[in-house]
């Protein structure tokens, strides 16, 4: 009895440790926004925030600009879930349960894509999105981050619907149900956690997408929050309090993405295990 | 988790090898654009972007803006709007843009990233539109801006490396590099550091920077014109001062630029060898901190200038409006201004300091005398690939500071990698 308190206690320790190292730097990040120049490099540390300076926060979203970053990266960020959603289930889909000539290289080719870094891909990306006009805009960039989020969506949901029995296909199709309301009746339920976790993945890489946003958007009120974070470095000075600020602003709207993300990941798990 | 600022860095300059590439073909098929030879006759109306790192400085930023305007309002035909490109990864993604037959109409460039875009035919030639000799152009810093026989800029800034030094912590300025070592060491106590400098691959172009003062002061050079000397023992002798530096813990180790300017604003760095921009930034920043500049303490007489063209993009639609706002710059007036902007740097033309100015900063003559001896941070004889020689050279140095070979042994693998690079 008492060895077995010892072990939950010693496990709360060890979640309590990792849960602090995943926050510390945000709650640095906190701190350092609210310090004064000249406690910024002294020998010892602040390690409690200066809360009577919190206007720097204010300040930084007084113009409108950081505000519009957040919305078009949440635009962006947004619009690529959906999109690799709404394609990567179907394909997921499709890889999963049908036979067709040359499945194994359409698996293939989503593995290939994950090798080709960014950089190798802006410069030819670039070409064709001028050749289509879609330079300088926010749809461009969705359609770019796409490309990259897609092959890991259907993946994940092909994994995902791989480890949904194919009795309940069956069953359903018995009933009379086209493949698509098996998809949308059945399956999608099953895979509601896998979707929720993909939409994740999708959501963060698009949000915090760098590359291709600095490169494809030319005009500042299309900038997303990833690009506006870098201009406050500048070549001989740079705002520390500020990145610090606007930084912290930044990580907010993808945590309450996640929060909103998780609710179905629970949901999801419920809901097979009582179909199962 | 967001891309850390070092896989931000190696990522484009993959990238921006890959857009000098594409530019190169598209190089070959443009032409220059028909000269008429006359800088007066009036553009077309348009609207035109100017890309320079110096527009998102807090201290140097606003005042170049204000100088915009002034154009602006001088006139209803033409109109520059800043273009907006984070400095971090100003020169590759520019690069990559004009590559890809876009980017801004005018651009600020330091040399690597001119030379690299000069010799794949993504800049404007401009031979028969700027009448040197008329404008009075300053002849030492302008001739590293014809390459290949075109011209393909004019300077906007030329600004000197000189050692700043914060008088309350080196109350005299080292003049030789024993006394700089000692000075540094002397510095360095409680919160304060002797030193500064880059040291970090996330900023490459900015060690490159830094560590060319050293190689020039100690009488190296990347080559002799026509072969390289990465491995040349003037070049080692430099890089092991460097080395010298980062060993004796005088430096905030991992500090970026970015924080360790900050650090020299607020008294906490002793010296830091940095060009004349820095005047402005930091007389701004910090009205009150007891700095000055005198000459870097190295045996030799020579150091890094940086030199920094304005030119216009080959795929640019309104190359008048262009030549307009350049032609603008370079007039007396203007050019006084913009010198008042820059800090201690020089610009295109001979322009008189201000009584002000000398009466603020009477180091400025100091700054100014070094135009001389000040060489552009590209490896002369191979413009077009000091991005790449950079990369190579910068990672083997960085990787010698990090005790994973002599240094020695770091320039001879430089060498080779770099004349591979360069085919000789």
């Amino acid at each position: 009895m008492r060895s077995a308190r010892l072990g939950v206690t010693a496990r709360l320790i060890a979640v309590l440790v990792v849960l602090g190292l995943a926050i510390f730097p945000i709650y640095w990040m906190f701190v350092t926004a609210l310090t004064p120049d000249e406690n910024l490099f002294g020998a010892t540390a602040d390690l409690l925030p200066d809360l009577s300076r919190l206007g720097v926060f204010a300040n930084a979203l007084a113009d409108g600009k950081v505000g519009r970053w957040l919305l078009n990266s949440f635009v962006i960020a947004a619009g690529t879930t959906a999109l690799s959603i709404g394609l990567g289930i179907p394909l997921g889909y499709a890889m999963s349960r049908f036979t067709f000539r040359g499945k194994a290289a359409v698996g293939l080719t989503l593995l290939f894509t994950q090798m080709l870094p960014e950089a190798l891909l802006v410069v030819p990306l670039f070409a064709v999105f001028r050749r289509f006009d879609l330079l300088n805009s926010l749809h461009g960039l969705i359609l770019a981050d796409t490309a990259f989020t897609l092959p890991v969506v259907a993946l994940i949901l092909k994994g995902a619907i791989d480890g949904v029995p194919r009795d309940l296909d069956e069953a359903a199709r018995v009933d009379g149900g086209r493949p698509l309301t098996v998809l949308t009746r059945i399956i999608l339920p099953l895979i509601a956690p896998a979707t929720a976790a993909a939409a994740v993945i999708a959501f963060f890489s698009a949000w915090n997408e760098y590359v291709f946003a600095v490169t494809f958007v030319f005009d500042k009120s299309l900038q997303p929050a990833s690009v506006g974070v870098a201009s406050f470095i500048g070549e001989q000075d740079t705002s520390i309090q500020s990145i610090m600020a606007v930084a912290l602003l930044f990580t907010l709207p993808a945590v309450a993405f996640y929060l909103f993300a998780q609710r179905y990941v629970v949901s999801g798990m419920t809901a097979g295990a009582v179909k199962g | 988790m967001p891309a850390s600022p070092s896989y931000r860095v190696r990522a484009l300059s993959v990238l921006a090898l890959f857009s000098v590439g594409a530019g190169s073909l598209a190089g070959c098929s443009s032409s220059p654009s028909g000269s008429t030879g006359d800088a007066s006759a009036k553009p077309e109306a348009a609207t035109i972007t100017i890309a320079a790192s110096t527009l998102g400085d807090p201290g140097r930023g606003p005042a170049l803006q204000k100088l915009i305007d002034e154009y602006n309002a001088s006139q209803d035909l033409v109109k520059v709007e800043p273009a907006s490109v984070p400095y971090p990864t100003f020169g590759q993604t520019i690069l990559t843009q004009m590559g890809g037959g876009e980017g801004p109409d005018l651009v600020r460039f330091d040399m690597p990233e001119f030379e690299a875009a000069a010799s794949s035919g993504l800049l404007e030639p401009l031979e028969n539109k700027i009448d040197a000799k008329k404008l009075n152009l300053i002849p030492g810093p302008d001739k590293y801006l014809t390459v290949d026989g075109h011209r393909y800029g004019v300077v906007f800034e030329d600004s000197n490396y000189g050692m700043y030094f914060n008088k309350d912590l080196v109350p005299t300025a080292p003049t030789t590099f024993d006394e700089f070592l000692k000075a540094a060491k002397d510095a360095t106590k409680g919160d304060a550091f002797g030193l500064a400098f880059r040291q970090t691959q996330a900023e490459e172009a900015g060690v490159w920077q830094d560590i060319f003062n050293y190689v020039l002061g100690f009488g190296g050079n990347w080559s002799d014109g026509t072969k390289l000397t990465i491995n040349s023992p003037k070049v080692v002798e430099g890089l092991k001062a460097y080395q010298q530096l980062y060993d004796a813990n005088v430096i905030p180790k991992g500090a970026d630029a970015a924080t360790f300017r900050k650090m020299f604003t607020d008294g906490k760095i002793g010296m830091e060898l940095n060009n004349g921009g820095y005047v402005s930034h930091v007389a701004s920043t910090n009205p009150n901190l007891n700095f000055s500049v005198a000459r870097i303490p190295f045996p030799v007489k020579k150091q890094g200038a940086l030199l920094a063209p304005i030119v216009t993009n080959v795929n640019s639609k309104h190359k008048d409006a262009d030549l307009d706002f350049i032609n603008w710059l370079l007039q007396p007036a203007q050019q006084v201004k913009l010198q008042e902007v820059l800090g201690a740097s020089s610009v295109a033309t001979p322009t008189e300091r201000s009584a002000a100015s000398l009466q603020k900063f009477p180091f400025l003559p100091a700054l100014d005398e070094l135009t001389d001896t000040g060489v552009p941070q590209i490896v002369e004889g191979f413009g077009q690939y000091t991005p790449d020689i950079r990369h190579v050279v910068v990672t083997e140095v960085l990787a010698a500071l990090q005790g994973q070979q002599d240094m020695n042994a770091a320039m001879e693998k430089a060498q080779k990698q770099a004349e591979d690079l360069v085919g000789k």
